[in-house]
């Protein structure tokens, strides 16, 4: 493993821990999204990971090499701030180059990695320009640039896509993923949307006030949420609340479902993705269409069953329409069941 | 921790020409002149009892309170429209308009004197044109009436900076909305923005006094030697009559005068902006 | 946050606001032009106009020497509260450290008392140490009250540069100091500009304090000037003046071609 954070904690005060007991562990060049809702502490985690905040407790090891005694400059790790941070009084080459003035390096071989590292970024014609001058996504690769110009360790970047207007973030995301990969740097980098971390990273790591909730691949969490929180953030999903009657067996609305996996009895909450609902005339779930949301190839309908409201997925042909009766039917494999 | 070592030099240039001298100020007055004029180091406060004791003090303290308050009043005063016409300006013209008001703190108080003897003095220019327009010559420098315009000019450009801090606060749509419901001009002005410039005219005020309080080279030039304040005291008592113990008590009485309208302007409610 | 300010202001406000424009700035024109004065008096308007008195002004050595006193005290002072107010501005602006705000009022406590106070107890202090009438006396008399406007400007300057570039100067290898003398003291220039023009000023200027602490060998010109207007009334002494007033006005302008000095005040 080359990141390995191990019950990483940080306190603010006497207040609730913003970042507790953190563990996880990220194999060399493989791209971790720190994902969460506000205040989840993901940031504080990316910084405690740089050396810009200390940490109270647990241990950040990079390679092997605990670096949690280690301040900033001595970590080698390239950061790309959210505001950018650019030094607005250097030119793009001054800010690319700044991280090699305390390395020794001729000052041929400092020019050569400047030019190379703003060309991986694509910007080479504008290396004398002041960060004034550029564009807020030409900012973002000086960022990118100055960041990878050091050969870093790691590659840590705070929620790179936010200040972007959303028609270039699909293409800026494929960008930082293609260079991430093609340089094989290991990188971390924390982001509210889950669509983003979803379609960018090799693991995800969701987290909600300062505690791990999972971390895993994509699909284990959309598809495997191991718990409430996650089945909840991550993608869209209806949620109902029922009764395990008995093994495999849940009782809600006064229907029995199947379900191939539940606590051993009890109250419990059940997840299903709009997707594993299909819709037809022989389900067991009654159900009445109340809306139908145009998504452009899907369409999805809101609907009104004895288990409380569902969310279920249709090709955008199929004929549904809001006032429709019809039935239901939950793919018992796709159930998540947590106790309530 | 490195940020107690970062400020320490200046920390130790603020004790040796502050902390030190002030603690030295504060022991002298506790000396004693004797009949000879000699000072007579003691702990006693007798020197602070013969300057309360002396016919001239009440007087000499009087007449500084007045010319403070009253210079004070004037200058924020004549200082109020030049603030609101900054305030008012297109925003170009704000940097420049104050920086003018600004400007006379960087020419020495010395100079200014001059300039005003020339306007105010026997040569002068008002004295000069009363003379042609065949009115009779007035006396306005080397007395009260000098000291009195030469101090409320002097005083004009702090309070111009107090004002315009204190009425950039102010929010021009409540002005606005006075407007709105039929507010001429004046109306506006006496219900709207001058209470609610209140604070700032009070702050004004009390920094002038204070200055005006301790105005030293415009009573002492405009005044031509006639006319006492307790700063010229001072320094007399210091360079002059060189009566240590008495020029140091009377620093400090001054001292806590100043403290006291300091404390009690804490204690007056302080308006919302 | 006022866009266009409120509207224009009645003709009783701007009659007012011109009547005190005029007051503030008359003495300062009537001393620039009265130093070119023919006359033998302090009148205004001057009977003619000439070189006469500047001409006396530029043959008196004492005021030469006076002048010259000054001009390198105010260097000196200069130098040395950027010198010594730097590192204590950069600390309270960006360290948290216990005391903070007690160190910062305390230096900026000076300024709190007239000058007439400060120049009787340095005085005092001074003169059983017999430091009176000394360039080291002086230097720090000046100083003491250079300091304090050295560092609520530097202060103000540090401050408004983002934090996150010195982290972001850390990520990239540079040690703390590195940090600080690489990114945030140069963004932080124009400010230092600001506090160098204007502690220069702050002694070049200084009378009262000056008055206490001169010396038959050793005099400040504010101190020359100040003896003279109590002696005579005549146009050497507008000459005098506009000396100081042009001095500090082309240092003024200087810093303001540097670094825009009115931006830097307004963001106070």
């Amino acid at each position: 493993m080359h990141l390995e954070l191990a019950g990483l904690t940080r306190r603010f005060g006497t207040n609730p821990p913003a970042v507790d007991t953190l563990s996880l562990s990220l194999p060399r060049g493989a791209l971790l999204a720190l994902l969460g809702p506000s205040g989840c502490g993901k940031t504080t985690t990316l910084r405690m990971i740089a050396g810009l905040e200390r940490a109270d407790a647990g241990r950040v090891v990079v390679g092997g090499q605990d670096v949690t005694p280690l301040p900033p400059e001595a970590r080698n790790m390239g950061v790309v701030f959210q505001s950018y941070a650019l030094f607005p009084h250097m030119t793009a080459a001054g800010n690319v180059g700044f991280g090699l003035e305390t390395r020794r390096l001729s000052r041929a071989d400092r020019n050569a990695r400047i030019a190379e590292a703003l060309a991986l970024v694509g910007l080479t014609d504008y290396a004398a320009r002041k960060p004034r001058a550029l564009s807020g996504g030409q900012q973002q690769r000086v960022a990118l640039a100055r960041a990878l110009a050091i050969r870093p360790e790691l590659l840590l970047l705070d929620e790179p896509l936010s200040a972007l207007d959303a028609q270039m973030r699909d293409g800026v995301r494929e960008e930082i993923r293609a260079l991430q990969q093609r340089l094989g740097t290991t990188a971390v980098f924390v982001t509210h949307d889950q669509a983003e971390a979803l379609a960018m990273a090799d693991l995800v790591a969701v987290m909600n006030r300062g505690r791990l909730e999972q971390c895993g691949t994509p699909e284990d969490l959309f598809e495997r949420p191991a718990t409430r929180f996650v089945a909840g953030f991550v993608g869209r999903s209806s949620r109902f609340a029922a009764t395990v009657e008995a093994p495999g067996v849940l009782r809600a609305g006064g229907l029995a479902l199947p379900a191939a996996a539940a606590p051993a009895g009890g109250a419990v909450e059940a997840y299903i993705r709009p997707h594993h609902v299909a819709i037809g005339p022989d389900g067991a779930i009654p159900a009445r269409i109340a809306t139908r949301t145009y998504e452009g190839a899907t369409a999805l309908l809101a609907l009104e069953t004895p288990l409380g409201p569902l969310l279920a997925e249709v090709p955008a042909t199929a004929a549904w329409r809001p006032g429709d009766t019809t039935t239901a039917t939950l793919e018992p494999g796709a159930l998540r069941v947590f106790a309530a | 921790m490195i940020g107690w070592l970062l400020c320490l030099p200046s920390f130790l240039v603020i004790g040796l020409g502050f902390l030190w001298p002030a603690a030295i100020l504060l022991r002298m007055s506790l000396n004693r002149t004797d009949d000879i004029g000699a000072m007579q180091p003691d702990l006693t406060i007798a020197t602070y009892a013969r300057l309360l004791d002396d016919d001239m003090m009440p007087g000499l303290a009087g007449d500084t309170i007045l010319l403070a308050a009253g210079c004070a009043a004037m200058a924020v005063t004549l200082a109020f429209p030049v603030a609101l016409a900054i305030r008012a300006a297109p925003p170009r013209w704000r940097g420049p308009l104050a920086l003018a008001a600004v400007a006379p703190l960087l020419v020495s108080g010395t100079a200014r004197v001059i300039g005003w003897i020339a306007i105010l003095g026997d040569s002068g220019m008002v004295n000069g044109a009363l003379t042609l327009v065949g009115l009779p010559p007035q006396r306005l420098i080397n007395n009260w009436t000098g000291v009195r315009i030469g101090l409320v000019e002097s005083l004009m450009p702090y309070a111009v900076l107090v004002l315009i801090a204190g009425l950039g606060r102010l929010d021009a749509r409540l002005e606005e909305a006075a407007a709105t419901l039929g507010a001429g001009r004046l109306r506006t002005f006496l219900r709207v923005t001058l209470p609610l410039s209140a604070p700032a005219l009070a702050a004004a005020f009390a920094l002038t006094v204070v200055l005006g309080a301790s105005a030293f080279v415009t009573p002492r030039l405009m005044g031509g030697g006639r006319v006492f304040v307790v700063a010229t005291e001072i320094y007399d008592l210091a360079l002059q009559t060189v009566d240590w113990p008495a020029a140091a008590a009377l620093a400090v009485m001054l001292l806590l005068a100043l403290g006291a309208a300091f404390a009690l302007r804490g204690l007056l409610p302080r308006g919302r902006a | 946050m006022n866009r266009a300010g409120p509207r224009r202001p009645g003709p009783v406000v701007i009659a007012g606001a011109l009547a005190g424009f005029l007051l503030l700035l008359a003495p300062a024109v009537v001393v620039a032009t009265v130093s070119f004065s023919s006359g033998e008096f302090l009148a205004f308007p001057p009977p003619g106009l000439s070189l006469r008195w500047y001409v006396t002004l530029l043959g008196n050595a004492e005021i030469l020497s006076a002048l010259a006193t000054s001009a390198i005290l105010a260097s000196t002072v200069a130098m040395l509260s950027l010198l010594l107010g730097l590192p204590a501005s950069y600390a309270i602006a960006r360290l948290d450290f216990p005391g903070r705000g007690t160190i910062a009022t305390l230096l900026a406590a000076p300024l709190l008392l007239p000058t007439l106070v400060l120049g009787l107890a340095l005085l005092l202090a001074l003169q059983p140490l017999k430091l009176v009438a000394t360039w080291p006396g002086l230097v720090l008399a000046h100083c003491t009250v250079a300091v304090p406007f050295a560092v609520r400007i530097m202060t103000t300057a540090i401050g408004s540069v983002p934090a996150e570039l010195e982290a972001a100067a850390r990520t990239l290898g540079a040690s703390p100091l590195r940090a600080a003398l690489r990114v945030t003291v140069p963004l932080a220039a124009p400010g230092v500009l600001a506090a160098a023009a204007l502690t220069f000023l702050v002694s070049f200027d200084e009378t009262v304090i000056s008055l206490f602490l001169v010396g038959p060998r050793l005099t400040t010109l504010p101190v020359e000037l100040f003896r003279y207007a109590e002696n005579r009334t005549d146009p050497m002494l507008a000459a005098l003046s506009m000396m100081l007033i042009v001095i500090a006005l082309t240092i003024v302008l200087l810093v303001e071609r540097a670094a825009g000095l009115t931006r830097t005040l307004s963001k106070e």
